[in-house]
């Protein structure tokens, strides 16, 4: 139990990777949802699930609007996904160790091979971006050809959640190393942030001052989502600048 | 009833039926266990220890080892190349299955020995860099015909070699012992 003058603002404390997303140019398209779910093999739960609440997305648009009919105004739409936070609520609640933070990438893990299915992290989660394996949903003869080799296909009974990409992470660290150089801002970024056609979505290094998603970051009017819970998560959102 | 089985097991016929019972179990589960470590039926008998007798390198073979995640298993053209100057390729009833493949132009269907499950993310090339040799982990290939594990390929004997790797190096010890680093 953290008391309310222990809690630290992200202003106090960074991660490593950092994501920026503005809400005033996302047009609600959708297109990180598709990317999302192509990049990280997520299943297609079907209509008669999906009007169980159990639908799979480890990014979705959310949309808010204000007053009464007919006076209603849409207020920005809000792009929400893992928020990669600095100190979970997900992680000390899960019994088998399998919602982890990484030491070496400052993430929220989640290893498939442990997790034994309790959706405690879920329930705990404040953002509501975790998603639950309810079936081995399958994958017909063509749709199979499409899995991407570098990420684990779950099975049921398993919690999921995004990862920040960090197949890309790990591929783009590979490939910096092999060359013998460090890891430019830019070189790659996240499924969600590579679709968006409006550049919405911004992805990086936010330990780097020099990194875009950094210098986004501290422009001023950013805003991070329920930080009063002690979380420090490392996205931030713009509305209305 | 219960009281009854029991006092039925603890005469001397109950106990030879118990231990029986005990013993089949345990062959069986040992059975299973031994099966799991045997090397896969292939398409062709192909012997290492010839291949590498005549001085082929590992790489010549599986070059990606050292560039990429898969090490991969060569075509039939890279076999060819070599092969179809050996006279005995069109005699050998081995090699028959290679001749085939080559004139009908169908893939051979090899089939892998050292593999991870899905939920471990393996990368030869960060291995090769580091300055590890293809036979510590998959043996010496100069003494097996088909490639076979020296060893059971766990998670326990990846750490083991991850964290004698990282010595006193800490920030290299919290890498390569993150979970994150091979389960994605």
């Amino acid at each position: 139990m953290i008391r309310p003058e222990e809690i630290k603002l992200s202003s106090e404390e960074n991660g490593k990777w950092g994501m920026v997303i503005d809400q005033d140019i996302c047009t609600g398209c959708q297109a990180c949802v598709a990317a999302c779910a192509m990049e990280n093999n997520i299943s297609f739960v079907g209509e008669e699930d999906s009007g169980y609440g159990r639908a799979m997305h480890w990014i979705r648009i959310e949309r808010f609007w204000e007053g009464e009919y007919p006076e209603v105004k849409m207020t920005p739409r809000q792009p929400m996904l893992c928020q990669q936070c600095g100190h979970a609520t997900c992680e000390p609640v899960c019994p088998a160790f399998a919602t982890v933070h990484s030491q070496a990438e400052q993430l929220n893990l989640q290893v498939y091979n442990r997790c034994v299915g309790t959706r405690y992290c879920a329930n705990n989660c404040p953002y509501q971006v975790r998603a639950f394996n309810w079936r081995d949903y399958q994958r017909p003869e063509p749709l199979s050809n499409q899995l991407n080799p570098d990420v684990t296909v779950r099975r049921m009974g398993v919690m999921e959640k995004c990862t920040f990409c960090i197949q890309r992470i790990h591929k783009a660290q590979d490939q910096a190393k092999a060359e013998g150089r460090e890891v430019q801002d830019g070189e790659f970024t996240t499924a969600c942030a590579q679709a968006c056609p409006a550049s919405a979505i911004v992805f990086g290094r936010v330990d780097n001052p020099e990194s875009l998603v950094s210098q986004l970051a501290h422009k001023g009017h950013g805003v991070k989502h329920l930080e009063e819970l002690g979380t420090l998560p490392n996205v931030t959102y713009f509305k209305g600048g | 009833m219960i009281k009854r089985i029991f006092d039925w097991l603890k005469q001397p016929l109950g106990l030879i039926a118990v231990g029986i019972a005990f013993l089949a179990l345990f062959s069986v589960a040992a059975y299973g266990l031994y099966t799991t470590q045997q090397a896969p039926a292939q398409p062709i008998q192909f012997p290492h220890q010839t291949h590498v007798a005549f001085g082929i390198q590992c790489l010549y073979c599986h070059p990606n080892a050292a560039k990429g995640p898969t090490a991969g298993i060569p075509a039939q053209a890279k076999c060819w190349a070599c092969h179809q100057q050996i006279a005995k390729t069109q005699t050998s009833v081995l090699l028959a299955p290679l001749k085939d493949a080559v004139l009908s132009g169908t893939p051979i269907e090899w089939v892998p020995v050292a593999i991870v499950p899905d939920f471990v993310q393996f990368n030869h090339r960060a291995h090769i860099a580091a300055g590890k040799n293809c036979e510590e982990c998959h043996g010496d290939m100069s003494k097996v015909t088909i490639a076979q594990n020296p060893q059971v390929m766990n998670m326990g004997w990846c750490l083991d070699c991850h964290v004698k790797n990282a010595g006193e190096d800490h920030v290299k010890l919290v890498k390569l012992t993150d979970c994150g680093t091979c389960h994605y």
